[in-house]
């Protein structure tokens, strides 16, 4: 009993701490209020430091069209709004149906191949992962599934994948595998660092878009 | 070899801390990024309050460009590249790191002897365990990749300038075909400096304007990268992603290498390079490649691709 007590205190903390960055932010909806009165106080002056702030956070867009040394090709386009989450719009073809491992690279020089591209982007410092894992590089976007017809479609949703700021994705390169990504959990020598997804179909880098 | 890394750590502990917030002052600001060198437009006032930090990030390194050259340059920005674009032009120093396949003392020295035969090599350093030289000099590239490839060994590039200097120090563009192909490379040298570097081929003999666009969106190709690149501070004539002409001969084949005044590379990532079938980039264009973050000197020793077992030397 002590110890369901335990593995449940423990879990909760593990939940805590995923959400603790933003929460230390706003410590409590009461904190945060005074902020919030604070600017409606502050008359025109504030207003217009407002509408600035809104300028400089607007949405930001960039586009990766994907190529292979095979018939596989594809566009990926990915959006964010202010500082939230960045929604990634996925469509590849002529891959061969089922999972493929899908991940963003460090550098977006493919000069020398995979290996000008650095590891997967990593900027935390952690070992590969699902998406929705807490312990994952930011580049570890998962599987996009491929139909019969060899075409695959997926919206991702991501928080750390931002297109500004020194974590911006724009001028890495996004690599589609030829292989399942094990998500770090297949036991295999490589799954914690690349999630064994063979080798790479195609790739191409994020570049600036216009709004 | 650890010797030397720790040498390298410690030389750029100290002025790391300046270089960051010169960075950082360089790329927030971006409406008043000529912080250091006289220039005919009139400088912001609230610049020369900065002016210190980029001056003394600038003094510290040995490749600054000498204010009188730099001067000179700025005054014929419409010059500079054209001028330069003959082959073996003397380019600013930068350190430039290759992978070599090096097995043994003997390689290390065959290495060392052969560069030193070259003008415009200031120091060479080889670290055998990793398979890494390193060489700060003047020469272009391709000069040093052929140098190394003389050497009967096989070399590839893998980092460019210092990245604790600068938030980017290199990018690459890659033209992957399926006619036209090529690879060009930017380096930051200093906050005012900046080295490109061009092979191409597939192109049609003859002339071709190239530029430096806004945007890296190749859903259309050339079409879709929107204008020439032009930061809002900027006030030549010419736009600073205006790279001129290049000159492709009877193979097609063309090779270019210059310095840049004012370019800054973190400021490119993202946007594309675009070659026209005219001299005027009157025409749509031809080829496009996005602008990439690529590996500064020290930055990637990777020499397997984990993912598919394919080593650096069989990598293409």
């Amino acid at each position: 009993m002590q110890a369901i007590l335990a593995a449940a205190m423990a879990a909760q903390t593990l939940l805590f701490s995923a959400t603790a960055p933003p929460a230390s932010l706003f410590q409590s909806p009461s904190s945060a209020r005074p902020f919030h009165s604070l600017r409606l106080a502050a008359g025109p002056g504030g207003a217009a430091a407002a509408r600035a702030l809104v300028v400089a956070d607007a949405t930001k867009k960039a586009v990766a069209v994907l190529k292979g040394t095979s018939q596989v090709e594809g566009v990926v386009t990915l959006t964010q709004d202010d500082q939230g989450p960045t929604t990634v719009n996925v469509r590849v073809t002529g891959l061969t149906p089922g999972l493929h491992g899908f991940h963003l690279h460090e550098f977006g020089d493919t000069t020398n191949g995979c290996i000008s591209t650095g590891p997967h982007f990593n900027p935390n410092n952690l070992t590969h992962g699902a998406p929705e894992d807490e312990v994952r590089h930011a580049g570890d976007l998962g599987n996009i599934v491929a139909n019969a017809e060899g075409v695959a479609e997926a919206t991702i949703v991501d928080k750390q994948i931002p297109l500004s700021g020194p974590n911006s994705v724009v001028g890495r390169a996004f690599v589609v595998h030829e292989l399942e990504d094990d998500l770090g959990k297949g036991g295999h020598e490589l799954s914690l660092s690349t999630g064994n997804a063979g080798g790479r179909l195609a790739c191409g880098v994020v570049g600036l878009t216009p709004l | 070899m650890v010797g030397f890394l720790r040498a390298l750590t410690a030389a750029s502990a100290v002025p790391a801390a300046a270089a960051v917030a010169a960075v950082a002052l360089s790329t927030n600001s971006s409406s008043s990024s000529r912080l250091r060198l006289p220039s005919p437009a009139s400088l912001p006032s609230l610049s020369s309050a900065y002016a210190a930090a980029p001056a003394s990030g600038s003094a510290r390194k040995p490749n600054a460009v000498p204010p009188m050259a730099a001067a000179a340059a700025a005054a014929t920005a419409t010059a500079d590249l054209s001028a330069a674009a003959d082959k073996g032009a003397a380019l600013p120093e930068l350190m430039t790191e290759f992978m070599v396949d090096m097995k043994c003392e003997g390689c290390v020295t065959a290495v060392k002897n052969k560069f030193q035969t070259l003008e415009g090599i200031k120091n060479i350093e080889v670290d055998l365990n990793n398979q890494v030289v390193r060489v700060l000099g003047s020469l272009p590239v391709n000069t040093m990749l052929d140098t190394l490839h003389q050497t009967g060994r096989d070399a590839r590039l893998i980092g460019q300038g210092n990245p604790n200097d600068f938030l980017v120090s290199a990018a690459v563009a890659e033209f992957k075909g399926p006619v036209i192909f090529g690879v060009v490379r930017l380096a930051q040298v200093n906050m005012e400096l900046a080295i490109v570097e061009a092979t191409f081929s597939g192109l049609s003999p003859g002339k071709h304007g190239w530029s430096i666009n806004e945007f890296g969106d190749l859903t259309r190709g050339a079409e879709s990268t929107g204008k020439v690149y032009n930061p809002s501070d900027y006030r030549f004539n010419k736009p600073l992603g205006d790279l001129g002409t290049l000159e492709a001969g009877e193979k097609g084949e063309a090779q270019f290498s210059a310095s840049k005044e004012k370019l800054k590379v973190v400021d490119l990532i993202g946007r594309s390079i675009a070659l026209y079938a005219t001299e005027d980039r009157s025409d749509p264009g031809i080829a496009a490649a996005v602008i990439a973050r690529s590996a500064g000197v020290g930055e990637n020793y990777k020499k397997l691709c984990t993912c598919d077992g394919v080593t650096i030397w069989e990598s293409s």
